[in-house]
């Protein structure tokens, strides 16, 4: 049951209570099988609650995939210092609206998230880091937050185990960079939300220069019901290297975008055309972006047999991300959106790095005069040499992100960049 | 979606395949009203910090605003880390972070001026100069954009009659360009203050602004 | 590398074809610095964190996915480095196109060119032809208050001076505002960098022209400038500076790198007080005879007819006086001359004494000294004793009304009146200005400062410390060690000494606090007195 729209063909494990307000209560939640999963972590113990999300597969849903269990498996033992748990709630990847949809309808379900991934690595301090236009959500969660405190889930001695774990909401204030690993740390800790240099890693020398692990929403989510149901149980759905199901955020020309839970592996065209309720106003398919704007854009052909899963997309010449699907049709105008997200990538470089800082205010200069009508094809050459020079040569990855839908952009539909360069057109301009 | 029939926007929820309240869904009848000293210290960052009712020359962490952030420093190791909280708290009040309010806040954290200048310009979402009653945020981002979003922007500058990023003469709304709200499917999305307007079409926008008025008229 | 006990301690790698062993914890940049590689780089700093952000050391590691920042890559055991494999050269390229895209090219009008690190690399392995076309971004000036101005044209953003003033100066007042491109150094707001005492360090360090000295606003170009190793000869610290010179004038004041004394830095009162090593009216020839009847004279002759005197005064009671301004050389000679001429009362000699000392924060070796003079130690040492209050006048009451030998070295005797003197049998003066106070000398000798000769001061810490020679000195001026010596030498038929080093050599004979020290041995970087604070 997504939300606002539901499919028949949905595995609801995460968003079963999507659209339900009564779940957003300890005791709603308790009744969907709300906080068994702390529970059996507590009974079970540390090491066997990483061995769980270790063999459940279960892999980063910020978008870089990494396997949650043996990122928690970094974090030393014994160490006698503070650890910490990082909950990245500062959902800004363009096309993204998962996390929002899981904290405002199911806030206990993070909650409990947070504690299992608290638990496991020894964090007696967990903080949630919501973005700060997430005023509403915010409130839902804090309620809940304060209603799980009252219950004795969260502070001194969580449900009679003798374990502490604390939640503390901190709210941000309007940078996508935070939504880096390192660049949340240091937001959190008072400073510019600038990417930090690795190594050290965050499990070495993380937030206040403690150990530290920093998930995604929907990570913490599935672990609530991971450490539940155990690692095999989430291997029942998804493919071999994408076990387990996954919020597809879709938006764009579709009749009925919205949040949509399927397994890994769910083919892209069902997604759209069944599932969506297929393109607007019966329009053609131009191009997806099928994980946030950060990755290669894919045209339509491309999409035609690709699977939602991190191989698949792979396969398909682009990345899974945050399977943020962003559907265009065919009257959509490649070059102005291009352009477009090359000025968020702009707005939002923290500006350390030189390569990103000049490299993304220059293509969207270069962009901005191709949409102009007074580009040149030589400009095309210097955009994707530019997008190379931007390509690993920085310390977060911001920069690779818009050199991703340059290149694919310049690649695949280079004709609607030579129609504005040689006739003055705009594809899509009706 | 272009054939849709009208319909008054403002949350997600009203597709017809839930029978959902407005309060329902931006989760106001169950968060209710949040407290000024901001309840428990764990969420007592959390409290909305655009309201419309403003003063430039509000005092800062007196009284249950001091309350609330001492709730908020006693949660981190590091007063350092209080400062965004901080910085939200008197932005909440004031509306806007002055030079003057950099200040203040830095000499409460033990930082630097500049330091906290630096901080504070780092993130958008301090208003460096005064906003008008309602900051109109309108998504320009990818999915909105494809979706309209440029129209609805038009559309807010042209009947607040304002440009884009100054106050309207009758210090009601400031509309700006934001980044993607994370609200895609929903398009295009506006945030105005603490709340979002999700499917806004360029043909809602009279409709949202006299709510908006209304709201302000009835106190 | 035989000896396992030291292999643990060192890792051997190979940059560029070359195989280097350097200690544990060396950076691939410092480790390529060893082998004559430098690494283009404007973050990094020795002498601050390294944020790795300006990201043109990149270098390939052979087995790593991307390329490596050199800065805070540690060199490891088997490591095969290039920097100048095509995929580093191609990198380094595409980063100074970036820098380019918005840098105003003004050169010309640019106080760092010629020691611009940007035009520098460009020059090197920059593109032949910039692709911008697009207008470029506009920031203009700031006047930062101090001696700085602050172009943020030019900026490269590399946050040195950022890092300067929190991590060493620990004076919090420079950030970046804003973020991405929009991003620039400031202060807050209009407080600017007035009143901060070692802020002149952000102009060192900044690698291109954006932060730049009031000073030397347009003063000379670098390329017009000698560069003379010295010592700061405004505080006892003795910071090792440079004195850039050019038309005989000292320019301005840089430091040089010392890690026992400043590091890399010095502060800006020692940087800003140089003029005077400029100013106009000095004695350039030897003149003979007392008041009215002072006449000018040549060194031969008056050294003769001064001679003749000194052998006619032999066992008179003689009194000196010199400064703190004054070489070890030139105060031990004049001690020596003392000596041999009659009997020495007293060597008394006078300094400014601030009311407090200065340290820098965060490199808390570097203070900016009370003494505000750079050899008071040497001289205390070399037996003169202080006298006068901490304004630098008084306390030549003593040798105002002295019968016997009166010598006066270096000091302009400025609160003194005409009556300076008129009591003493032979009243010498050697300075660099004439002075009312000494119209009763009989001999008014002209001498070289510090910047026109060599020769050494010994600093608070007790480091004997070397200065070059950068400027011509005036007329016919010469070193005091050179006059004194020479005067001594005849009275006693000894060899004259023919140098500095001659003079330093006679030191270390007749002083325990020297002892083992030889010239060369003292260098560019000082050696520390043992003796003298054991």
């Amino acid at each position: 049951m997504a939300y606002p729209y539901r499919h028949e063909k949905e595995t609801r494990i995460l968003s079963e209570c999507f659209g339900d307000p009564s779940a957003r209560t300890v005791a709603g939640w308790k009744k969907h099988g709300g906080y068994q999963g702390i529970a059996r972590a507590l009974e079970i113990g540390r090491d066997a609650t990483i061995e769980d999300v270790k063999a459940s597969g279960l892999r980063g849903r910020g978008g870089a995939g990494f396997p949650t269990g043996l990122k928690w498996s970094f974090m030393p033992k014994n160490t006698g210092r503070p650890h910490y748990l990082l909950c990245n709630a500062d959902e800004s990847e363009p096309g993204t609206f998962k996390d929002r949809e899981i904290i405002r309808w199911t806030p206990h379900q993070l909650i409990e998230g947070c504690l299992v991934g608290s638990y496991a690595i020894g964090a007696a301090h967990c903080y949630i880091y919501l973005r700060g236009e997430f005023f509403e959500t915010t409130q839902i969660l804090a309620r809940a937050l304060e209603e799980a405190y009252a219950e004795g889930l969260v502070g001194r001695d969580i449900m009679g185990s003798g374990v502490d774990i604390d939640i503390t909401l901190h709210v941000g204030a309007g940078a996508y960079i935070c939504g880096e690993e390192t660049g949340l740390m240091n937001s959190l800790e008072g400073r510019r939300g600038e990417p930090r240099i690795k190594p050290p890693f965050p499990a070495a020398v993380g937030a206040f220069g403690m150990p530290t692990t920093i998930n995604n929403v929907e990570t913490l989510a599935a672990t609530a019901h991971i450490a539940r149901h155990g690692g095999e149980w989430y291997r029942q759905w998804g493919t071999d290297k994408s076990p387990g199901t996954k919020l597809f955020c879709v938006s764009g020309h579709v009749n009925r975008p919205g949040n949509y839970e399927f397994p890994l592996g769910f083919p892209m065209m069902e997604l759209i055309e069944d599932v969506c309720g297929g393109m607007r106003d019966g329009k053609a398919l131009k191009a997806v972006i099928p994980g946030g704007s950060s990755v290669p854009i894919m045209s339509a052909e491309d999409c035609r047999a690709c699977t939602l899963c991190y191989e698949g997309v792979e396969a398909a010449g682009s990345m899974l991300g945050c399977a943020s699907v962003i559907v265009m049709d065919e009257n959509t105008d490649i070059v102005k959106q291009v352009r477009r997200m090359a000025y968020f990538y702009t707005h939002e470089s923290c500006g350390q790095c030189t390569p990103c800082r000049e490299g993304t205010a220059w293509a969207t200069r270069i962009l901005r005069r191709i949409e102009d009508g007074l580009g040149t094809e030589d400009d095309l050459d210097t955009l994707i040499q530019i997008s190379e020079q931007m390509t690993g040569t920085t310390i977060c990855v911001l920069s690779d992100s818009l050199a991703m839908p340059i290149i694919s952009s310049i690649e695949k539909f280079r004709e609607d960049y030579l129609a504005l360069i040689r006739r003055g057109e705009r594809v899509g301009a009706a | 979606m272009s054939d849709a029939p009208f319909r008054n926007p403002g949350w997600a929820g009203n597709t017809g395949e839930f029978d959902l309240s407005e309060d329902d869904v931006r989760g106001a009848a169950y968060a209710g009203e949040r407290p000024p000293e901001g309840r428990h210290p764990s969420t007592s960052a959390s409290y909305p910090f655009m309201l419309v009712e403003r003063d430039p020359y509000a005092p800062l962490f007196e009284g249950r605003h001091k309350e609330r952030y001492e709730k908020i420093r006693s949660r981190y190791p590091t007063a350092m880390a209080a400062l965004l909280p901080a910085l939200n708290l008197a932005q909440e009040l004031r509306g806007h972070i002055s030079p003057e309010t950099m200040d203040e806040v830095a000499s409460l954290l033990g930082l630097s001026s500049a330091y906290v200048r630096g901080v504070a310009t780092f993130y958008t979402m301090y208003n460096k100069r005064p906003v008008g009653r309602f900051l109109i945020q309108v998504c320009t981002n990818i999915s909105c954009n494809i979706c309209g979003a440029d129209e609805v922007l038009a559309a807010f500058l042209e009947h607040t009659g304002t440009e884009l990023g100054d106050t309207s003469d009758d210090g009601n709304f400031t509309v700006v360009e934001a980044e993607c709200l994370a609200a895609c499917g929903f398009p295009t999305c506006v945030q105005i203050n603490e709340r979002y307007f999700e499917d806004v079409s360029a043909r809602d926008v009279p409709n949202i602004l006299k709510r908006l008025t209304d709201e302000l008229a009835a106190g | 590398m035989a000896d396992n006990g030291r292999k643990a301690d060192t890792v051997t790698l190979t940059i560029d074809g070359h195989e280097v062993t350097v200690p544990k914890g060396t950076s691939l940049l410092h480790a390529a610095e060893t082998l004559g590689v430098e690494v283009p780089h404007y973050c990094y700093h020795p002498g601050l964190s390294a944020p790795a952000q300006c990201r043109i050391c990149l270098v390939e590691v052979e087995g790593a996915p991307k390329l490596q920042p050199s800065c805070v890559t540690m060199a490891q055991d088997g490591q095969v480095v290039h920097t100048e494999s095509a995929q580093a050269r191609r990198m380094r390229q595409g980063v100074l196109e970036f820098y380019l895209v918005n840098h105003p090219l003004d050169c010309p009008i640019c106080d760092m060119s010629g020691e611009c690190k940007l035009q520098d690399y460009v020059f090197n392995e920059g593109r032949e032809h910039g692709r911008g076309r697009e207008p470029k971004r506009v920031f203009g000036r700031d006047d930062f208050g101090g001696d700085v101005l602050y172009y943020g044209d030019r900026c490269v953003m590399c946050t040195r001076c950022v890092r300067f003033m929190d991590e060493v100066a620990r004076d919090g007042r420079l950030t970046v505002v804003e973020r991405g491109d929009r991003a620039v150094i400031d202060t807050f707001f209009e407080s600017g960098l007035d009143g901060a005492s070692f802020a002149g360090n952000i102009v060192d360090i900044c690698p291109v022209g954006a932060l730049v000295s009031k000073d030397f606003l347009h003063k000379a170009r670098a390329w017009d400038l000698d560069h003379t190793e010295s010592v700061c000869p405004n505080c006892s610290q003795g910071c090792n500076i440079d004195l850039h010179t050019r038309d005989n004038l000292v320019q301005r004041l840089k430091p040089r790198e010392n890690p026992e004394v400043n590091g890399h830095w010095m502060c800006d009162y020692g940087r800003a007080n140089y003029e005077w090593l400029n100013r106009p009216g000095r004695l350039e020839a030897p003149a003979v005879g007392r008041g009215d009847k002072r006449r000018a004279s040549d060194w031969q002759h008056a050294l003769h007819a001064l001679f003749e005197r000194l052998a006619e005064a032999e066992g008179a009671s003689v009194r000196v006086v010199g400064s703190a301004f004054s070489s070890n050389e030139a105060l031990d000679a004049l001690r020596a001359l003392a000596e041999q001429a009659g009997t020495l009362q007293a060597g008394v000699f006078r300094a400014r004494r601030a009311e407090d000392e200065d340290p820098l924060p965060g490199f808390p070796i570097l203070v900016r000294r009370r003494d505000l003079a750079p050899n008071v130690d040497g001289a205390g040492i070399l037996g003169f004793t202080r006298v006068g209050d901490d304004d630098g006048t008084g306390g030549l009451e003593e040798a105002a009304d002295h019968d016997g030998v009166l010598i006066v070295v270096g000091d302009e005797l400025a609160d003194q009146d005409e009556s300076f003197g008129a009591k003493a049998g032979l009243f010498v003066y050697l300075g660099t200005f004439d002075s009312p106070a000494a119209r009763n000398a009989d001999f008014v000798l002209p001498l070289t400062t510090f910047a026109e000769e060599e020769g050494t001061f010994v600093n608070a810490q007790g480091r004997v410390q070397r200065f070059r020679q950068g400027l011509r000195g005036p007329g016919t001026a010469q070193p005091a060690w050179l006059v004194l010596g020479t005067l001594a030498a005849a009275l006693t038929g000894g060899d004259r000494p023919v140098s500095a080093a001659d003079a330093f050599a006679s030191i270390v004979q007749r002083h325990a606090a020297f002892g083992g020290l030889i010239w060369e041995g003292v260098g560019s970087a000082g050696a520390a007195l043992e003796a003298a604070h054991a």
